[in-house]
């Protein structure tokens, strides 16, 4: 688990594998590699052998549900709802498998289909709950927060300030600022992910990043 | 800020996302204005805050709960693959290439044969069952006209006396017209079963001159898990008013896709204006 972790992200969280959006693959392993790897994996799925989707869940798990929460929000319930999302994410992989490509990455397409599950979900919120995107979050899924109390308070402000300028941005620019500022893809990779022009994704990036740094501002007077 | 530069430009050079010829007009101006390169450090500490988002991570235990949760809903999953999952994989996907032309071939010559035979017998049939999805793509995103979707199920119609104007109408109507909405037979059939459109399915308004039916602009929506929100929006209407045999999707939110999601009254879809629809629910 240690070794898979390291190899999905970088020090700071980030993606790796720039250019080919294989962030799951193992050390040393080219993209093909880890394409005939998924391939073999989802012909035995294909085959009969249900059991060796568990292997492609492992593979992609923690990318699917991290970015999954970063979309929708990183709030109190953006835990539960990322954990329905991923879970939606791998039921409709397992049910649409044998439509993948499989001389292609699957990266892009389990990444399309997580943010396709993420609109749905974001969509169904506004529809079933009162609750307004920003609200405080009480406990998280999430881990990794510092030991020291004091940094850690401080720190926690800061990322629930950041989620709730995040959550006024719309969903478009809030999906491009996430693949792009967050997850740390490229302006090419996230248009490959959203299937939609560079162009198209710049512009999401650059009004993202001007309302986000407008509505921090606005919260904290410039203090921050 | 005072200085008229462009902020968009200013938020990508942030990150150097700009193109070259871009970056070089930015980096030409930070040289000479302060109040743009302050501008821009603001936005740099911005975009250092927003990585320590980064350090939120999904703890263990709910993705191994998530993990246990789908594995024990596909555990009932048929072993086997279905006929026509099998066939779609053959056919269309990475597997056996080779084997899938031959398999294609196979299959055609026996629909043929088959076909001719019930052609040579049989009187022609005036209304056709279609049991196949009817949404064909020339390319992941071009859809090809549906042949014969006038003789699919009507869910309404309208006649207008004169040109209104709205967003499919087209700005070429010079006289009395008429607006009718087609959705294919499966569809329906699956829609009026389980009250939810399947995969596939599509659904054609067609605005024809009143005078002659002859069509003046061609539109469809089909429910493709591989567009946003779900749905693909396409438009065969040319410019010169003729009616393409292709369309792409219609990438742009604002143009279809916004108005869909936000007034259709049931999964982009308007039933609240096609009775037989909203009765099928």
């Amino acid at each position: 688990m240690k070794g898979k972790e390291l190899m999905e992200y970088g020090p700071d969280n980030s993606f790796l594998g720039r250019g080919a959006l294989s962030m799951t693959r193992m050390p040393g392993a080219t993209t093909s590699q880890e394409t005939e790897e998924v391939a073999r994996i989802v012909r035995l799925v294909l085959g009969g052998e249900t059991s060796s989707f568990e292997h492609l869940i492992a593979r992609y798990e923690r990318r699917v549900m991290t970015m999954a929460m970063r979309i929708l929000g990183g709030r109190n319930d953006a835990g539960d709802d990322a954990r329905d999302a991923a879970q939606e994410v791998f039921l409709r992989v397992f049910k649409y498998l044998h439509r993948l490509d499989l001389e292609k990455p699957i990266e892009p397409w389990l990444m399309r289909m997580t943010i396709n599950v993420c609109r749905d979900i974001g969509r169904k919120r506004r529809h079933h709950q009162s609750t307004p995107l920003e609200s405080a979050p009480t406990e998280s899924l999430a881990a990794g927060h510092p030991a020291d109390p004091f940094t850690g308070l401080a720190e926690e402000q800061q990322r629930q300030l950041l989620w709730k300028a995040l959550g006024s941005l719309s969903q478009n620019e809030r999906v491009a600022i996430v693949l792009r500022d967050v997850e740390g893809l490229s302006t090419a990779e996230v248009a490959a992910v959203l299937d939609a022009p560079e162009a198209t994704v710049r512009s999401r990036i650059s009004r993202g990043r001007l309302k986000l740094k407008e509505t921090i501002d606005r919260m904290t007077g410039g203090t921050l | 800020m005072s200085c008229a530069f462009s902020r968009e430009l200013l938020a990508l050079h942030v990150e150097n996302d700009l193109l070259e010829s871009d970056a070089r007009i930015v980096t030409n101006h930070l040289l000479e204005c302060a109040e743009c390169l302050v501008f821009l450090e603001q936005l740099g500490s911005r975009q250092v805050q927003l990585k320590l988002l980064r350090r939120d991570i999904i703890h263990p235990s709910a993705i191994a709960s998530m993990r246990r949760e789908v594995l024990s809903q596909i555990e009932n999953a048929p072993k086997t693959l279905g006929w026509s999952v099998r066939l779609e994989r053959t056919l269309f996907m990475g597997f056996r290439r080779h084997a899938a032309v031959f398999t294609s071939l196979a299959i055609a010559v026996v629909v043929s044969a088959t076909l001719f035979a019930q052609m040579r017998q049989a009187p022609p049939q005036t209304t056709a069952k279609i049991t196949t999805p009817v949404a064909v793509f020339a390319e992941s995103d071009t859809l090809v006209r549906p042949d014969g979707y006038r003789e699919w199920i009507s869910a309404g119609s309208s006649i207008g006396p004169g040109v209104a104007s709205g967003p499919h109408i087209p700005v070429n109507a010079s006289s009395g017209i008429s607006r009718n909405v087609y959705i294919d037979r499966l569809a329906y059939r699956e829609f009026s079963q389980t009250g939810k459109f399947p995969e596939g399915a599509v659904l054609i308004l067609e605005t024809t001159r009143a005078a002659d039916n002859q069509p003046i602009a061609l539109e469809a929506s089909v429910k493709d898990n591989r567009f946003d929100g779900g749905w693909g929006f396409f438009n065969f209407t040319s410019a010169d008013g003729t009616i393409d045999a292709r369309a792409q999707s219609i990438l742009d939110k604002s143009s279809c896709r916004s108005c869909h999601e936000e007034r259709a009254k049931f999964d982009h879809v308007f039933i609240q204006f096609h009775p037989v629809l909203k009765t099928a629910t």
